[in-house]
């Protein structure tokens, strides 16, 4: 199947292109820089840090959007890099665990929402899902990072 | 006075920038010119570059060819580049010892050479 999707033709023209591919992965990056922009200060606050500052559920209201908006567009162009070579990164051991990374960010974020603040200042259990999501979060562009180096 | 220091300092701290940029991608090989000859076993064109798997006589090495801007604006196709092709590689060798992985920067097939790099000597 994997096989498959590296060989429609859209994702070879991908594969073969001279200024679209850079331009995927630039979007990739971009994408991946408002998500991690975004939820490190939202983070930190649920840590405590600066807890003078402004109710928690203000400051999600604006940085939550932006770290989703960035997780829309970095999860499409990732899919379209993905595609151009399917077989070789579900192969390897770096991109699997930047998968599971993410998957594990991405349930941290959903448990946190269900569980985690009503709008009332963040107790230990949020702080501690705080830092998770930074480290998760981390994690995951470090191995995406690592791919271009390491077999 | 303060408007020339600043300029100053810009051009002196854009010094160094010059060899980073022109060495971007290199620094994983060593500096020496390297020069590898083989068949083509099998090849990947395409971003983020191409590869291709060369039968020498040393053993099999991995070719790192330029991406598919790069090898175009040489006069190379992926046709020219098929598997069973005999070529002449010019580049540049891992530094790892015994690592047998090169990057091109010319390629020589039936005497006709192809620069994927030609602000570079090889």
């Amino acid at each position: 199947m994997l096989g498959a999707i590296e060989t429609a033709r859209p994702i070879v023209a991908l594969k073969d292109s001279y200024l679209a591919y850079p331009l995927v992965n630039t979007a990739h990056i971009i994408g991946i820089a408002l998500l991690f922009g975004a939820i490190v200060p939202l983070d930190l606050r649920l840590i405590g840090w600066r807890s003078q500052s402004e109710p928690v559920d203000q400051l999600s209201r604006i940085l939550l959007p932006l770290a989703i908006a960035g997780l829309l567009i970095a999860v499409p162009a990732g899919l379209l890099l993905f595609a151009t070579d399917a077989r070789a990164y579900a192969a390897a051991p770096l991109f699997q665990a930047k998968m599971i990374l993410i998957a594990l960010a991405i349930a941290n974020a959903l448990a946190l929402r269900r569980f985690g603040w009503s709008g009332s200042e963040p107790n230990r259990p949020v702080a501690f899902a705080g830092a998770a999501s930074i480290l998760l979060w981390l994690g995951a562009i470090t191995c995406g990072r690592l791919l271009g180096y390491i077999e | 006075m303060r408007r020339l220091h600043v300029l100053a300092l810009l051009s002196l701290g854009s010094i160094p920038l010059t060899p980073i940029a022109a060495h971007h991608g290199w620094a994983w090989a060593t500096g020496e010119e390297f020069e590898l000859a083989g068949i083509v076993k099998s090849v990947r064109h395409g971003n983020p570059h191409g590869e291709m798997q060369l039968r020498a006589t040393s053993g099999e090495w991995t070719v790192e060819i330029g991406q598919p801007w790069r090898n175009a604006q040489a006069g190379l196709t992926a046709q020219m580049l098929r598997p069973g092709t005999r070529l002449l590689i010019h580049g540049h060798r891992s530094a790892k010892s015994g690592e047998r992985l090169m990057k091109a920067e010319r390629i020589v097939i039936a005497g006709k050479s192809y620069n994927l790099y030609p602000d570079r000597p090889s």
